[in-house]
């Protein structure tokens, strides 16, 4: 084991890893600075026990009948082969009629490694033609992050003819009249471009469509409906923002050698070490906290109680009309007309006079 | 079926409190109360017994009535066959009923399509929890003793690794040819299946709601089929998917032969009926 691997498993401590997605993914991107999640992630933590273990649960989460639904509608279009997907597929894709094999990759004789998993997928990926492959379930995908690889799982990837592959992503929001909740798909289109991405660090750029194809029930019922999604503007932000990942190693490289995550339970179920002393342990990884973390994040309010009275706390638009001064509390004093360092002169002036004219208003 | 749906709804009830429970204990071991875990714990177990108990009760309920009622073991055995009063027997054991349907559908299945099969042709259904365990008790059973029943619930294998495809019953009495699922073969079987399900609706004089809209979940998905549910042709459904079957025979039938020699030569019996774990096909190993 590398030592890097090492130290990420030291952080983990005794739990199961839990995998990278293109959730946890598009959420990384969502805040590139933090090194607290790109590290926690890295190392496969369990933000959301830890968040619920120190005191702040995680505001959100998706329901267990979420959960539920989801799973159930996936495995009917899968189910017989794929065969409503394949329909769906052939209308779509203009699938020609030989087009319909279906391979589990999956299924890997029994080794389930990732690492097996994913030479599987690449094998049969990148030797695949009109006589191989049409709809590939279960691929194992890999994308760099932050100097790490993070493998990942799209529902599908449907390889078509003298074209290029697709991304399937198979959601259980209904579409209603061709129209579907718009923030849903916005996650779905962040999603799959991060599938795209992955699935061209494999097969190379051309190999693979910005346009995906996103399968969701139809009007109220279980029918499936198939809606391509272009992803183009979500590939250029996913890219840009995966590039201002810290890498892990430095990442690790300011923190203590002995800095773990574990949660070892007693025979009770309980976790042996107490609550503060976690929470201490988190605390140690810098993070950088906005206010968008309260809608991707598990630890939000952990790091929004820690930025408390910071104006990185009120959203970085806030910060920046205040000049990038780090403290609330510093900000009041220099409209109350503080000596301002020298560097924050011009600040303070505009300050004093938003006081004046709130004062003359009020 | 009165009984078993009646059960179906406690159980129902009973899996919603243990999710309850599950949580309500979860949450009081984060916040370290652990008295409060312990009740819960204790809470959690006697429901899940309760569970199991409901579930055994449906069980027992659902053979009595079946035994009782005339309709439930209407067209058993070969579907077509209209089942008599005297010939409606007791409730068949679960790997008879999967080997009803199998037999109907002649291809490797799912356990949701047998269950599915066997509700439409046979009047019965059971929980596709309880197929997917039969494989291992038949596996079991082969291992004890080989060969000593007529017939085993068994494996398909997948093409490449020989291993046991993912969810996808079959019977031993097949040939290997059958048992073995190359990556056309998905859509073979499920084109076989539709031929088989459409005749099977043939031969019936009146085939039940069920049965019709089982053929109508195939039909859905062939090109030509049908157009609508309400205007389903069971001799229609048989022609689309035969046209379709003849475009993908030739190439399927190739690999599964070549497949079911290697696993023939390569493997050992319990092998054969169930699969093996440790094969890596050449293409794999320098991966
Ligand atoms: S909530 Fe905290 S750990 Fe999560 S992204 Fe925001 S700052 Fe980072």
């Amino acid at each position: 084991m590398d030592p890097t691997e090492a130290r990420l498993q030291k952080l983990r401590g005794r739990a199961m890893p839990r995998n990278h997605n293109a959730r946890t993914i598009s959420a990384l991107a969502t805040n590139p600075g933090c090194g607290r999640r790109a590290l926690m992630d890295a190392a496969g933590a369990d933000k959301q026990k830890l968040a619920a273990y120190t005191g702040y649960p995680a505001p959100f989460g998706q329901s267990q009948f979420a959960i539920v639904r989801g799973n159930a509608f996936e495995a009917q279009v899968k189910e017989n082969g794929a065969a409503q997907l394949l329909s769906l597929l052939r209308e779509q894709l203009r699938l020609d009629i030989t087009e319909a094999h279906y391979s589990d990759l999956g299924d890997v004789g029994g080794n389930e490694t990732s690492e097996v998993r994913h030479a599987r997928t690449k094998r049969l990926l990148t030797t695949v033609d009109e006589k191989q492959g049409t709809m590939f379930d279960h691929p194992l995908l890999r994308l760099r992050v932050g100097g790490r690889h993070a493998y990942l799982e799209p529902d599908l990837i449907a390889f078509q003819l003298h074209g290029k592959c697709h991304v399937v992503e198979i959601k259980s929001f209904a579409v209603i009249d061709g129209q579907a909740d718009p923030a849903k798909v916005a996650a779905a289109a962040i999603q799959s471009a991060v599938y795209v991405l992955a699935l061209r660090d494999l097969l190379g750029e051309h190999k693979v469509h910005d346009e995906t194809i996103l399968v969701c029930p139809e009007n109220f019922s279980s029918k499936p409906v198939a809606t391509p999604v272009d992803v183009r503007r979500q590939l250029t932000v996913v890219k840009r923002q995966l590039s201002r990942i810290a890498r892990i190693e430095d990442l690790l490289g300011c923190c203590p050698d002995d800095l773990t995550f574990d949660l070892e339970a007693d025979e009770n179920g309980i976790p042996r070490r107490p609550a503060r002393e976690v929470e201490a342990a988190i605390r140690q990884v810098p993070a950088n906290y906005a206010p968008e973390c309260l809608s991707t994040c598990e630890l939000c309010y952990l790091c929004r109680d820690e930025a408390h009275g910071t104006t990185a706390a009120l959203g970085k638009p806030v910060r920046e009309e205040l000049g990038g001064i780090e403290y609330v509390r510093t900000v009041l004093d220099l409209a109350r007309g503080a000596a301002p360092p020298p560097e924050t002169e011009e600040v303070a002036a505009q300050l004093i006079r938003a006081a004046g004219i709130r004062a003359a208003l009020l | 079926m009165a009984e078993v749906t009646e059960g179906a709804e406690t159980v129902e009830a009973l899996e919603r409190r243990i999710g309850q429970l599950r949580v309500a204990v979860r949450e009081a071991v984060l916040a370290g109360d652990k008295a409060r875990a312990k009740t819960l714990r204790a809470e959690l177990k006697r429901a899940e017994q309760a569970w199991e108990d409901v579930l055994a009760e449906a069980e027992d309920a659902g053979i009595t009535q079946s035994a009782q009622s005339p309709h439930s073991r209407q067209s058993a055995g070969n579907a077509g066959r209209t089942a008599t009063p005297e010939q409606t027997g007791p409730l068949l054991p679960l790997r008879e009923q999967v080997h009803e349907a199998l037999s109907l559908l002649q291809v490797p299945a799912a356990p949701k399509l047998i269950a599915t099969v066997h509700e439409a042709f046979f009047a019965t259904t059971f929980p596709t929890t309880r197929v997917t365990s039969l494989r291992r008790d038949e596996e079991r059973s082969f291992r004890a003793a080989p060969f000593a029943r007529p017939y085993y619930i068994c494996a398909a294998l997948a093409a490449d690794f020989l291993s046991p495809s993912r969810g996808l019953l079959a019977v031993s009495t097949w040939p290997m040819e059958r048992r073995v699922i190359g990556s056309l073969s998905p859509r073979v079987d499920f084109l076989q299946a539709a031929i088989r399900i459409a005749e099977a609706i043939e031969r019936i004089p009146a085939p039940v709601p069920a049965a019709r809209r089982l053929l109508w979940r195939f039909a859905a998905s062939i090109p030509g089929a049908a157009a609508d549910a309400s205007h389903i042709q069971p001799e229609a459904v048989r022609q689309a998917a035969e046209a379709e079957l003849s475009v993908h025979k030739d190439a399927d039938t190739r690999t599964r032969r070549e497949a079911a020699a290697r696993a023939r030569h390569q493997l050992a019996d319990t092998e054969q009926l169930f699969g093996t774990r440790s094969f890596r096909p050449a293409a794999d190993q320098e991966a």
